[in-house]
């Protein structure tokens, strides 16, 4: 140990230059393995494009859905006509009566009924309320969402229409007030079309970040055990000395190379897809720099317990789906049991992605994300602490073992 | 192929005792097999316990504050999905609060609102729904254009009631057309019932896929596949029935236990009675595990077997159309959708336990799932001799 001789600058200098010698290994290990190079790169590159991909339409379109038309009126074709006119719906046929076109959805054929009873206009007529039955598919929620709305909004209209009829004003102003005394406007915020793609992907695109940086250094470690002849993390080497310079060394590598995969995941990919993006790029950087710091440090630590190269995948892979649902984006955060959402805080992907979302999807500036950004700080400076810990215990472990290993060859000879 | 004999059925309890000695011995197919499937389970219907979200958090943005846009206010509060949390003093403020995510949607009544409708100057008044959150930004856009509909209806009815109109005269006068809304078989509009029944098989599929990919492609890098192949009498058939057939008990015993949790405990809607569920999932099971081995086929190594398997898996989730319908997808998707099992048995779910239809309007669906069961044929012979000649390069 001739080492303790030397001064503290020198130990520095040393020290340094030994994590850029890791750095260098680590580098080196991304660019060479089939397996690293699958996640670091293929994944990140080409799973955005496929989610969008299948998100890309948004919104659903021309839903078929078929009519009970009982009533037979001009009122109840007017209705039928407006309703094939939304967008949202399209009308596929006439059926006459409810069993044959229960008989049409079983078949797949439509996914809802609009069922309008004999009496339709006759109610209309003695001033008392009419009903229209809407029966739907509950397959898909989308399929009930364009039923419903389209039903709705054609049915405000006819009862303007019908209302103005009765009131028999004068002026085109007054039709207009007793149609509705007070008006309404509604504004869909942050994604207007109410598209699939402008709510989902943004979130699977943090997703993705934190996802296959857990899998890829699980890749690394896993190879680093295998490849060290008793399965151990750290290698015996004179410049895997410290702990430092060994966290260090490759963190600052996953880091470059994230730095790079982020710029294309989260600013490129938005932008070929035209998702939505009002974000202010320095914000942007400022919020993802703790982030893409958690999510390495979070990877580091969990990659402790891989023992082989594929375990990871078995380990992590599944964990996508759940974490969606943690991050608040898909399942609102106030309806997530407090015992999830204590459980959400572990990962660095629920703050990044609301935090992301706010910033990207919404304009906010670092200062209404102030929650999300000092929680990834916290959540980096607790798994940066935990990984040296972990790697500490490991590079002790591997002494011993090297160690007893050499006692033990010596006891043979 | 080994005509079926005495020898065959011993050597494939050879091998299947065999497996079974691997799966106990490393914990790593405990967890995959059993722990993680049971989380999901636990997990989804845990979060999604509510069914539908309740309580939303709203604000409102009140200039007005008279006694008519506070009962409007109230009005708001009383929906099941809306939770007033706060009120703001400008609309700024209020959008902010939204970004902070704070609150889903706010409702904002301009100063002289009151003053306005009651002499017939048509006020406007308006709501703001984050659509970024889409369940929540609909559930709310929902309500509040209800409780703008009521607001708007409430002045008319104060003056019908007074020229002494009943309320069902009065209600018909301001809503001559009613819609009466069906949603069949989950009329709670039950979030926990349209997702669980695919989710949980989904996850199941997922590990289904890798852990079969793993345990084959885990044999050529041990060195141990001319063992197993030697143990089955060098019969590809033998070894991979012996092989798979104790991961098949265990995965169906997996998927009967999220079919009872889900119909038997849960009582979500089963309309078919439990049994062609259960028919089905064991369907998914051997599909699913087919699956794996035709990837493994494809790609003898671990990695890249396993890579297949967990792109072929999570894509699976959103392909599938139990969340954005296929039909919404573009036509090589909507092709394409078919190659993924939890496609076929999310058709075979809908038409069965949501719908309660007989399994004849399903047979396209069981047809696929049993077609899955043909792909290992595809590559028998490549992975038999990436068995024997393959060496594992790390």
């Amino acid at each position: 140990m001739k080492q303790k001789n030397i001064s503290f600058k020198g130990k520095v200098l040393q020290g340094i230059q030994d994590m850029f010698y890791i750095w260098r290994e680590e580098m080196h290990k991304i660019f060479t393995d089939q397996g690293i190079l699958i996640f670091f790169f293929l994944v990140p590159l080409a799973y955005p494009l496929l989610y969008a991909f299948i998100y890309t339409n948004e919104v659903v379109r021309e839903v078929p859905a078929v009519v009970v038309d009982n009533s037979n009126s001009s009122m109840s074709r007017e209705f039928i006509r407006k309703v094939d006119a939304t967008a949202d719906i399209s009308i596929m046929g006439y059926c006459s009566d409810l069993e044959e076109a229960k008989e049409i959805l079983k078949r797949g054929e439509a996914y809802g009924i609009y069922y309008i009873p004999e009496d339709f206009t006759d109610k209309l007529m003695h001033l008392e309320q009419s009903e229209i039955s809407i029966f739907c598919d509950m397959s898909g929620m989308l399929y009930y969402k364009a039923m419903l709305l389209s039903a709705t909004e054609v049915s405000l209209e006819m009862n303007k229409d019908i209302k103005i009829a009765r009131a028999g004003n004068t002026t085109d102003r007054q039709d207009e007030v007793t149609a509705q005394p007070i008006e309404y406007e509604s504004v869909a915020l942050f994604n207007p079309q109410n598209g699939f793609a402008s709510f989902l992907i943004p979130a699977v695109l943090i997703l993705i970040i934190q996802q296959t940086l857990l899998l890829g250094v699980g890749l690394s470690v896993g190879t680093d055990r295998e490849r060290n002849r008793i399965n151990d993390l750290v290698p015996i080497s004179r410049h895997y000395n410290g702990t430092l310079r060994i966290v260090m060394g490759k963190s600052f590598a996953y880091f470059l190379v994230y730095a790079v995969v982020c710029i294309y995941v989260l600013c490129v990919v938005p932008r070929i897809f035209s998702l939505p993006q009002i974000a202010n790029p320095f914000t942007l950087m400022a919020f993802l720099l703790p982030f893409v710091i958690a999510c390495i440090f979070f990877a580091m630590a969990s990659s402790v317990f891989v023992k082989n190269r594929e375990t990871c995948m078995l380990m992590f892979v599944f964990t996508s789906v759940p974490l969606l649902f943690l991050s608040g984006i898909s399942w609102p955060s106030s309806a997530i049991p407090w015992f999830w959402k204590a459980f959400s805080y572990i990962f660095p992907s629920t703050f990044g992605i609301k935090g992301f979302v706010a910033i990207n999807n919404m304009g906010a500036t670092l200062n209404e994300v102030a929650i999300f950004y000092v929680a990834l700080w916290i959540q980096a400076g607790v798994y940066f602490i935990l990984t040296c810990v972990a790697y500490r215990w490991q590079i002790i472990r591997s002494r011993k073992n090297a160690i007893a290993m050499h006692m033990a060859s010596r006891a043979a000879k | 192929m080994t005509r079926i004999n005495k020898d065959t059925i011993i050597r494939i309890a050879n091998v299947f005792r065999r497996e079974c000695r691997i799966l106990v011995s490393r914990p790593l197919y405990l967890f995959c097999m059993v722990i993680a499937p049971l989380f999901c389970y636990i997990f989804f219907t845990t979060m999604m316990d509510s069914g539908l979200p309740k309580e939303l958090p709203v604000g409102l943005v009140d200039q007005d504050n008279t006694s008519v846009t506070r009962m409007v206010a109230r009005n708001l509060d009383a929906f099941q999905q809306t939770d007033i949390v706060a009120h703001y003093p400008d609309f700024t403020s209020a959008r902010t609060a939204l970004q902070r995510g704070e609150i889903y949607g706010f409702f904002y009544i301009p100063d002289g609102t009151t003053t306005e409708a009651i002499t017939s100057n048509q006020p406007k008044v308006s709501f703001y729904t984050n659509n970024a959150y889409l369940i929540p930004g609909s559930l709310l856009f929902r309500d509040m254009k209800m409780m703008s509909e009521l607001a708007s209806g409430a002045l008319a009815r104060e003056t019908l009631y007074a020229r002494g109109f009943t309320e069902d005269q009065a209600m018909a006068i301001l809503q001559p057309i009613v819609i009466d809304t069906h949603a069949l078989n989950n009329p709670w509009l039950n979030y926990s019932v349209y997702l669980c029944n695919t989710m949980l098989p989904g996850v199941l599929m997922l590990l289904i896929f890798m852990v079969t990919a793993y345990s084959i492609a885990v044999e050529i890098k041990h060195d141990t596949a001319r063992e197993w192949l030697d143990m089955s009498g060098d019969s590809i058939y033998v070894a991979i029935i012996g092989k798979l057939l104790p991961h098949t008990i265990i995965f169906f015993i997996m998927s009967i236990f999220y079919n009872v949790y889900l119909y038997g405990f849960l009582h979500f809607p089963c309309n078919s009675g439990i049994g062609p569920m259960i028919f089905a999932s064991l369907l998914l099971v051997v599909a699913s595990q087919m699956c794996g081995v035709f990837m493994v086929g494809i790609f003898p190594t671990p990695r890249l077997a396993l890579s297949f398997a967990s792109l072929w898996g999570v894509i699976s989730f959103s392909i599938s159309g139990f969340t954005y319908p296929v039909m919404a997808m573009h036509p090589v998707l909507q092709a394409a959708s078919n190659l993924f099992p939890l496609r076929h048995y999310f058709l075979i779910y809908v038409d069965q336990a949501l719908n309660g239809y007989s399994m004849f309007y399903s047979w396209k669906a069981y047809l696929a799932l049993l077609l899955f069961t043909f792909l290992p044929f595809l590559i028998i012979k490549r992975l038999k001799n990436a068995l024997k000649t393959y060496t594992y390069i790390p």
